[in-house]
């Protein structure tokens, strides 16, 4: 199948739906697919010059994004003629038997893929939903462009609601995937020869392996407020009086003065990521807002981290998933949750997961993470792809010249 | 001197004082209701702006991501009873905007704010200046009068970027 993949974001930044737009087109290639991506920037295998990388996954840039104020803050998007041409002509050179879009309701080359697309269309919805007061007001102007599309998908139970809201579409809850294997402990009898070869060829930073003092571990930007960062640091007084030494480790993009007692590692590899999170006896979470699905939670799970989140509904899905606490009878969430911002909360669940670790939460945390494995999600999605082709009439186009 | 003459003095120079402060007392009053008509009329140019660019917006003849996004800015500017700041922060978002998506039409209304915006601020200046006089001060002839605030925002031309991008 050919496939179009149209990301709004550009894969220059990290984010949440480059990754997943990534790790699809890689799966779909697997497969045996044809997928395409087109989206602003440039793509990371290009720019690092590792082509053989992307594998059998193209690449076109949609020209780079403009900052502009969007939804309250500052969005890069990319509009206009120019734009709306170059995602004409990608459509057309490509020649694809279906297009999938992502975030396709935000002013950007989803949306303009959205109104130029002539082959069946799926939308995925991540987390972008313009305010209720603009889809009063360009609701009319969007409409045409909303009915478009011919299946919907939701990356969470709440996605979902704010698509039914908002845009009165329905769609499938597919949650977002993420390589299990990576992030998992190798196998016994291949742990000494994996350690003995990344020794050699590992980069600065160095390797992590699990010291006797308890770990704690933070993900995300230093240096933006909504990943929590300070509401770690201030729980850190009352974790070391209660637990006496501990290695805090944060990894992030950003610059901010070094914390007293924090290592700072900055921007890590994903391979340096995997391996400080297995040998993390806590990954914390602080986010304050805006997490649309929560992707590096399951990462820390499938690498055996006990987990400490704020409550945030993207979060509560996946430690408290409603399936699981009602078909196994437990109550025993997967992590702990505390209340938005609060240091004090997030410092006893730490002292409570190091003193008492709940018996075997680490083992169903593990197994849940591995239902978000590619191997499990991308089928899901290819279903969606068949169930639509199946149900749309066949477009006579004509090519034009 | 004698005290009649003294007395006479006296009363020529507290009438002096007098009419000096019902002279500056009647500016003040004047800057400050020019400063509000301006204000007035700087409000009704940002509205019709913000109307005028919805309407394009929602016309066909444009791509519909530009749509969105001069919605989205727009409706914005357009809640009512915003605090000055917020106020100012949601106008210079729709300049910005507006600085980058051509719409017809619209460049008459975002002309008329920016002379609109010029008038009041140098309105706003002139009423401060009166304002600070120590004679003015002294003897508090500003009254209850709100200390006029200039409005601060971006208007097409000198566009500055908050720090920071979320993508």
């Amino acid at each position: 199948m050919r496939i179009g993949l149209v990301c709004p974001y550009s894969f220059d930044a990290p984010g949440g739906v480059q990754n997943h737009v990534l790790g699809l087109a890689r799966q779909l290639a697997r497969a045996g697919h044809q997928p395409h991506i087109l989206a602003p920037g440039l793509f990371p295998e290009l720019v690092e010059g590792r082509r053989e990388a992307a594998g059998r996954v193209e690449f076109t840039s949609a020209g780079q994004a403009i900052a502009v104020p969007y939804n309250g803050s500052i969005a890069r998007v990319n509009f206009g003629p120019l734009s709306a041409t170059r995602v004409r002509r990608w459509l057309r050179a490509g020649d694809f038997d279906l297009v999938h879009i992502h975030e396709p309701i935000t002013p950007s080359i989803a949306l303009l893929a959205l109104w130029a697309a002539d082959v069946p269309v799926v939308a995925t919805f991540h987390t972008a939903t313009p305010r209720s007061r603009t889809m009063q007001l360009a609701g009319g102007a969007l409409r045409a462009s909303i009915e478009k599309i011919d299946a919907g998908i939701a990356v969470s139970e709440s996605a979902r609601r704010v698509v039914v809201h908002h845009l009165g579409r329905d769609a499938m809850v597919i949650p977002n995937g993420f390589d299990f294997a990576a992030f998992a402990p190798p196998p016994p009898e291949k742990w000494a020869q994996t350690t003995a070869t990344r020794r050699v060829n590992l980069s600065p930073p160095p390797s992590f392996p699990r010291s006797r003092r308890p770990r704690v571990t933070f993900l995300g930007r230093v240096d933006e407020p909504r990943k929590g960062l300070d509401v770690l640091l201030r729980a850190l007084p009352a974790i070391r009086a209660g637990l006496g030494d501990v290695d805090v480790v944060v990894a992030g993009q950003g610059s901010i003065p070094a914390p007293a007692g924090v290592r700072l590692l900055g921007a890590i590899s994903d391979e340096d990521k995997a391996q400080l999170l297995r040998g993390s006896d806590v990954f914390v979470a602080p986010h304050r807002e805006r997490e649309s699905f929560g992707i590096v939670l399951l990462e820390a799970m499938a690498a055996g981290a006990s987990v400490v989140a704020s409550a945030l509904p993207a979060f509560a899905d996946l430690l408290r998933p409603a399936d699981l606490l009602r078909t196994e009878g437990g109550s025993d969430p997967l992590g702990e949750l505390v209340p938005i911002g609060d240091a004090s909360a997030l410092a006893e669940a730490v002292l409570a997961t190091v003193r008492r670790p709940p018996p075997g939460r680490t083992a169903r945390a593990r197994e849940r993470a591995r239902r978000y494995d590619w191997s499990e999600v991308a089928p899901a999605i290819t279903a969606v792809y068949h169930a639509t082709l199946a149900t749309t009439a066949p477009t006579r186009r004509v090519i034009a010249t | 001197m004698t005290p009649a003459e003294l007395f006479a003095v006296l009363v020529i120079v507290l009438l002096a004082i007098g009419w000096r402060l019902s002279w500056l007392a009647t500016r003040l009053d004047r800057a400050h209701t020019r400063v509000e008509r301006r204000w007035a009329a700087l409000d009704a140019a940002l509205v019709r702006r913000a109307q005028a660019a919805l309407e394009a917006a929602r016309g066909a003849a444009i791509d519909p991501a530009s749509s969105l996004l001069v919605c989205d800015v727009a409706a914005a500017a357009l809640v009512a009873d915003l605090d000055p700041a917020a106020r100012e922060q949601r106008e210079s978002d729709l300049s910005r905007v507006l600085a980058l998506v051509p719409l017809d039409g619209v460049a008459t209304y975002s002309e008329r704010v920016e002379l609109a915006h010029r008038l009041h601020n140098d309105a706003v200046a002139t009423a401060s200046a009166l304002r600070r006089r120590p004679s003015v001060v002294l003897f508090r002839l500003a009254g209850h009068a709100a200390e006029p605030r200039a409005f601060e925002m971006a208007v097409s031309g000198e566009l500055t970027w908050p720090r920071g991008f979320v993508g």
